[in-house]
């Protein structure tokens, strides 16, 4: 089920969020439990086995590593449980890739398993993975199978993120508190959320579908794809995110910021420190740092940023395209530590230009389908194919989505919260605030269910993640 | 209004929004049939171990409450008006609303498409045939080829695309009739041509194929209003066309038969006209095979016409000039069957098809 569907606004979250608020308190995360194994299985009923299987596991394991941790068992049981959980996400997303480029470098033809991918599963294994990680490290283990199953299957955030981890919700799970003032925000959230996803990063959609389907591209058409693709990929996944801490905060949760207006970036480094952090921080956690971090010598230091890139792009997805944009983030943040970051603050217009160019470029490449399709696509937008610069298409379609493109670049930048938050602060700007804001969420509820009625193109991108 | 305040506003009004929600798309009456899009609804999904596992079941029901949503037709209008009004998108769905026709952009020109329909053609030459059939062929420009000159929306090289046609279809003599048609000639709401301003179409065809006709015709108005199938797909709040027909001595004497329902029917179905598709009243719409014996006919001269629904309201005006017309649609009909049902000796033979079946011939069988 995806958030931005009629089943799911119309039915299961009126449905659920009754029934939660009706409950008793001590029954609470057994409603979330099972109002989350209703939306998983609605898209993926077989795959819920896997997820109980996974989460039992993690429960056992999580057990043993606590009552063992400080003997040589302890760091068996935690070695034993990431390597399960690891193996899972390897044989379901990844056995395809390597059977293939096996195929293709030894001649051999070993048929493909054609396994389809479970729903969030590189996203709940990190939660699990953090979870017995940190019980290693000395978090207290969950002794109630029920609020462990909560925690890894919450709905608002299983199967495109936040990434969670254990640690910042435990005490949440025991006890959390619900207020007007929570449920409000939340709302707000997942209002803004459903309109960045249905409103924009669909349109945005429609308009890299028309690029891929025009058989008369141009360099220009090239161009207009990379800014739509960014904006798509940023308002889907950074729209999802909204909706996830939305529904989070409804249900008393506060889950980690995962997005903070990446475009304004003026680095590649702030960059990473500003799109998909929940994510950034799984890595450096679990990853970067027991690789030693920084604090090793400087070959060794810029290998660890090689391996986490690398393994930050194969995370996206199996396929060699995602490998190369994770290596060129690891090679653009390696020259920045070396030698950019200091020449970068001395021109902001410079800086701020070569954080998009690299995002558009970079886009591109993680968009695919295959590196030969991202070579391609990169080709087309320097002129390299001997396409011309612009044709009767390509107007149409920027004339088509210009209204568009201003509104998904001036929502990517922090002017309209800014804007917001001035008129708030105004007595008069305050009282028009809690009238037109009202309004505004229910009319972007009352555009997003028309355009579900309209049965508009509406992927989740980050579902094959 | 203090904080608390707002933030209680904020949800008793999400909560009433969805909770009302919730019971109207459970409660609220379902319809069986949409019929702005001219098709069946989802049907409930019905609930099996199988459904379920298989996914079956979820994936229905998402189609059900789609199709089911609550005043789904002013919710697909809101957004029509929404995506040309606030987003000023130039066409919703790919139709286009440009001085009160809607179109729907068709294009890019896909060659294979072509090719396919032309040895489809060619297959059914070969097969019935001889040198004593005059074979002609012509190409209908769909709508966008006049409005997208004006509006500049993306539209196929349709002098391109007739080119192409003429070349390849080496077996047929072409008759390029493009050239009288413009915007006025098609319905504002629909893809079809007009019955009534295609007489120089059907004259210069007939010309071609050496037949006379009359052009005594009495135009005739349905008194209901005709909405388009674009009317549908579009969304936007327009106009309805007015649907006329033409009408003359040949036309009400011919004797048209439906070999696909084994029945008599007539030229004009006036039933058909108040149904879900008014256009269908041009011979019942589309029908695989059917024949018109004009017994008034000055001379014994036959014309087997391949056609696609455009054909539906050109051919009553060929009645004149011809003792027998066959209409035959092969998306309908195998062209292997065709000879069971019909003489082709001695007959003139005409291709005409629309661009919109050309570009798509994969409904060809």
């Amino acid at each position: 089920m995806i958030f931005s569907s009629v089943t799911f606004l119309y039915y299961f979250l009126p449905l659920t969020a009754a029934i939660y608020f009706m409950a008793p308190k001590q029954l609470r995360n057994s409603v979330l439990l099972l109002g989350s194994l209703i939306f998983y299985a609605w898209g993926e009923p077989k795959y819920v086995f896997l997820m109980g299987i996974s989460i039992l596991l993690c429960y056992i394991f999580g057990r043993l590593t606590e009552k063992y941790r400080e003997k040589k068992a302890g760091r068996l049981f935690c070695l034993l449980s990431v390597l399960i959980s690891l193996s899972f996400l390897i044989y379901f997303k990844y056995t395809d890739f390597f059977l293939e480029n096996f195929n293709a470098a030894t001649g051999l033809d070993i048929p493909l398993l054609r396994i389809t991918l479970p729903i969030g599963i590189s996203f709940y294994t990190f939660q699990i993975i953090s979870y017995t990680i940190d019980v290693y490290r000395g978090t207290v283990a969950q002794k109630n199978l029920v609020d462990l199953a909560a925690y890894i299957s919450m709905f608002p955030q299983l199967i495109a993120g936040p990434i969670v981890r254990y640690s910042d919700l435990a005490d949440q799970l025991k006890e959390r508190p619900h207020s007007w003032g929570m449920a409000a925000e939340g709302i707000r959230r997942f209002m803004i959320g459903l309109g960045k996803k249905v409103l924009l990063a669909n349109q945005m959609g429609e308009l890299c579908a028309a690029f891929q389907a025009s058989g008369e591209k141009t360099v220009l058409f090239h161009w207009i794809y990379a800014v739509a693709l960014c904006l798509q990929i940023y308002f889907d996944f950074s729209g999802y995110s909204d909706m996830a801490l939305g529904l989070g905060r409804v249900f008393g949760f506060r889950f980690p910021e995962n997005f903070n207006y990446p475009y304004i970036s003026a680095s590649i480094t702030e960059f990473w420190r500003r799109w998909h952090m929940s994510l950034g921080t799984w890595f450096r956690d679990y990853v970067y740092i027991p690789l030693g971090g920084n604090r090793v010598g400087r070959m060794r230091h810029l290998f660890n940023i090689l391996v986490v890139w690398m393994l930050t792009g194969f995370w996206h997805g199996a396929a060699w395209n995602f490998v190369v944009w994770g290596l060129l983030f690891a090679l653009l943040l390696i020259l920045e530590k070396l030698w950019l970051l200091k020449l970068l603050p001395k021109c902001k217009i410079l800086s701020h230009g070569y954080v998009l160019f690299i995002a558009l470029i970079s886009f591109v490449i993680f968009n695919g389908p295959g590196l030969g399709e991202a070579c391609s696509n990169l080709a087309g937008m320097f002129g390299a194919t001997g396409i011309p610069f612009l044709s009767d298409e390509t107007l149409y379609y920027l004339k088509s989505f210009l209204v568009l493109f201003v509104a998904g670049i001036i929502g990517a930048t922090p002017l309209p919260r800014h804007l917001a938050e001035k008129l708030s602060k105004n007595t008069v700007g305050s009282r028009i605030l809690s009238v037109t804001e009202p309004a505004a969420l229910a009319m972007i509820l009352l555009a997003v269910t028309a355009y579900l009625a309209d049965g508009s193109f509406n992927p989740f991108l980050y579902f094959r993640f | 209004m203090n904080t608390q305040k707002k933030d209680m506003a904020v949800c008793i009004l999400f909560a009433l929004i969805f909770a009302t929600g919730f019971f109207l798309c459970v409660f609220f009456p379902k319809s069986e049939y949409s019929y702005s899009e001219r098709r069946s609804l989802a049907s409930p999904p019905v609930f099996s171990a199988s459904a379920f596992w298989s996914g079956r079941f979820m994936s229905d029901f998402e189609a059900y409450a789609v199709d089911h949503i609550p005043f789904r037709e002013q919710l697909r209008m809101f957004k029509a008006l929404t995506a040309k009004n606030i987003f000023r998108r130039q066409d919703n769905n790919g139709i286009y609303l440009w001085n009160g026709f809607l179109t729907a952009m068709e294009y890019p020109l896909n060659e294979d498409s072509l090719n396919r329909a032309i040895d489809r053609f060619r297959y059914v030459c070969e097969k019935y045939f001889t040198e004593n059939n005059n074979v002609f062929f012509s190409v209908i420009p769909d709508k966008n080829a006049c409005i997208a000159r004006e509006s500049g929306h993306p539209a196929m090289d349709y002098a391109l695309f007739e080119a192409l046609a003429s070349q390849k279809a080496d077996f047929a003599e072409y008759i390029k009739i493009s050239d009288l048609l413009e915007s006025d000639d098609y319905y504002k709401t629909d893809t079809h041509w007009r019955q009534e301003r295609i007489t120089d179409v059907a004259e210069r065809l007939a010309r071609a194929m050496d037949a006379v006709l009359s052009q005594d015709y009495e135009i005739r108005t349905l008194e209901h209003n005709f909405y388009g199938v674009y009317y549908g797909q579009a969304a936007l709040p327009l106009q309805p066309d007015s649907l006329q027909y033409l009408t003359g001595k040949a036309i009400e004497n011919c004797i048209v038969f439906d070999w696909q329902n084994n029945r008599e029917i007539s030229v004009y179905d006036l039933e058909k006209a108040k149904g879900k598709d008014p256009y269908e009243m041009f011979l019942s719409g589309s029908l695989s095979l059917i024949t018109i014996d004009n017994p008034d006919a000055p001379a014994d001269k036959q014309l087997v016409i391949f056609r696609d629904s455009f054909g539906s309201s050109i051919a009553p005006l060929f009645i004149s000039g011809y003792s027998k017309i066959t209409l035959a649609d092969i998306r309908y009909v195998h062209p292997d069957l065709l000879g069971q049902f019909v003489d082709f000796e001695n007959c003139d033979i005409l291709f005409l098809y629309s661009t919109l079946v050309l570009n798509h011939s994969e409904t060809l069988k």
